[in-house]
């Protein structure tokens, strides 16, 4: 049985969310990982696949080609600017993001960024469209940090998302994470999302928690997922349990199938 | 020609942050009992039926139905309200802006992509966009020497939504907030709505800020310590403390809004 909690967003929830994580971890082992990959090589592809937690609530139906814009560089700044803040407590979350864009920027000077990244992306945008994505990560860091600082337990903001080369199955997993709170041996992840949660908001989170598990050198998973929408002062919660990484296993490998079907059927 | 006066008779940011010894304490047990009581009233209108669409509440539904209004005019209203939008927006990060109607536009452009109202802009003859680009710099010039600069610790966020389904799903209330300063950490309540209009004030903007201070109150559960709109037609700044008695009154709005919207159904 899987599990999905729901609570109103407020600092006292959240951590009682943490606080009432299951205690026991779950790890998954080498047999899982061998499992996992032969399901995702029953399923044929053609080229390098990738998928994730916004395609598995997508139920792998194909949706616009990514373009960076500001609503969807406000994380990857926004997120790197409170991981400034979290080092220097006395930098302003304002000036933390302004560093983040000229570090960018300074990089796709030196010509370091490849095309189609954030930085040389950046770099084309004049100062009206510079300022509207600070203004947009600006957002999204206050609302991370507003949820951090009320923790009651030591958080970090990891350095980058977990991604998961699946062996010999030309498959990626990219499972998204915004805050990891350390409580004892044990991790529960935080991921910030904008709107509201959809019915597919549960699996979402279950893959997302499957890949951390994946990703995670010992295959530990983390005590809890929760989901955090602001806007909706919404908290959604998955455990790590055995039953809930099967469940996440499980809706990553039936996109896929989506996806390929959806492709053959695009190709015919 | 217009003739501005060298500085602003009013500071927003100075009449919003008030005076900080006598702010009240974080209220926040009011939420959920105005959830609870939104729930009960929602219920007395739509009872156990399921409408074909969710009823959404925005603050424009708050808004009494206006009388016989020229579209052309309408969309025209609607473009300078998004470009003063963005000029605050752009104003909240520190940007400095030398040319009001040109930086409104290009930041519109990278938030929106193609959209009917852009497209309108686009269309407009030469004569049209150069009165609407006076239009956008006169507001611009109020809203900008009225602010004055934003203090970054007060952590000033811009254009910052919220959404709270009720009934099942079957009531969604939608907001944006304008600008938003302040955090909810705090012990006492410091949380900040403004709601800049380029509109006069009227009835309409006092419920619209009654409205921001509700669903702010549902989204956090935290009430916010003041409400407040502005107006860069006239620099009129309204602001009020938020309590209890004002959430009530927009609870009981938002469910006029609710009856109306369930019977037109």
């Amino acid at each position: 049985m899987t599990t999905l909690l729901h609570r109103r967003h407020t600092a006292e929830q959240l951590n009682e969310l943490i606080e009432s994580a299951p205690k026991s971890l779950v790890a998954l082992n080498d047999d899982h990982r061998r499992s996992l990959s032969a399901r995702f090589r029953g399923v044929a592809s053609n080229e390098h696949r990738r998928v994730d937690a916004w395609s598995v609530e997508r139920a792998g139906q194909p949706s616009t080609p990514f373009r960076w814009g500001p609503n969807t560089a406000r994380r990857t700044i926004g997120n790197a600017a409170l991981r400034r803040v979290a080092f220097r407590p006395e930098l302003l979350i304002c000036d933390a993001v302004h560093f983040e864009i000229d570090d960018l920027l300074l990089r796709a000077v030196s010509g370091s960024a490849r095309a189609g990244s954030l930085g040389h992306w950046l770099s084309c945008l004049n100062h009206p469209a510079l300022a509207l994505v600070s203004a947009e990560a600006m957002n999204w860091a206050t609302q991370l940090m507003e949820a951090a600082q009320g923790l009651s337990y030591p958080w970090l903001i990891p350095a980058s998302d977990a991604y998961y080369d699946v062996a010999t199955a030309r498959t990626t997993l990219r499972g998204r994470r915004d805050l990891v709170v350390e409580r004892d041996a044990s991790r529960v992840i935080i991921r910030l999302r904008a709107g509201a949660p959809g019915k597919s908001a549960g699996p979402g989170l279950r893959s997302d928690m499957t890949i951390d598990a994946l990703a995670n050198a010992d295959g530990i998973a983390p005590a809890r997922f929760i989901g955090l929408w602001p806007e909706a002062g919404v908290l959604l919660s998955v455990d790590g349990t055995m039953s809930d990484l099967r469940a996440g296993a499980r809706d990553l490998v039936r996109t896929a199938v989506v996806q390929r079907r959806t492709r053959l059927a695009i190709a015919a | 020609m217009t003739l501005l006066l060298p500085s602003s008779p009013l500071n927003v940011v100075d009449a919003l942050r008030g005076d900080r010894t006598a702010r009240p304490l974080a209220d926040m047990t009011s939420a959920s009992g105005l959830r609870a009581q939104l729930e009960d009233g929602i219920y007395e209108i739509i009872g156990k039926s399921n409408p074909a669409s969710p009823l959404i509440v925005r603050a424009s539904s708050l808004r009494q139905p206006g009388a016989t209004t020229d579209l052309s005019f309408l969309a025209i209203g609607r473009i300078r309200g998004v470009l003063i939008n963005q000029l605050l927006r752009l104003h909240c990060v520190g940007e400095h802006v030398d040319h009001a109607f040109e930086e409104a536009v290009d930041a519109w452009r990278a938030e929106a992509g193609a959209n009917e109202l852009l497209n309108r802009l686009e269309q407009m003859d030469d004569d049209e966009r150069a009165r609407l680009a006076t239009d956008v710099t006169a507001h611009s010039v109020t809203l900008l020497r009225s602010l004055g600069p934003l203090p970054s610790r007060w952590m000033p966020r811009s254009t910052v939504r919220a959404t709270q389904r009720l009934a099942a799903g079957n009531v969604v209330l939608r907001d944006v907030i304008d600008l938003m300063m302040g955090m909810n950490n705090a012990h006492s309540a410091c949380v900040v709505l403004l709601d800049v209009t380029t509109s006069p004030l009227d009835e309409a903007a006092e419920r619209t800020m009654r409205y921001h201070a509700l669903v702010e109150t549902l989204r956090t559960s935290i009430v916010p310590l003041r409400t407040s709109a502005f107006s860069t037609a006239t620099g009129e700044l309204w602001s009020t403390g938020v309590d209890h008695e004002l959430l009530t009154r927009s609870y009981d709005e938002v469910l006029d809004v609710i009856d109306q919207l369930w019977k037109s159904q």
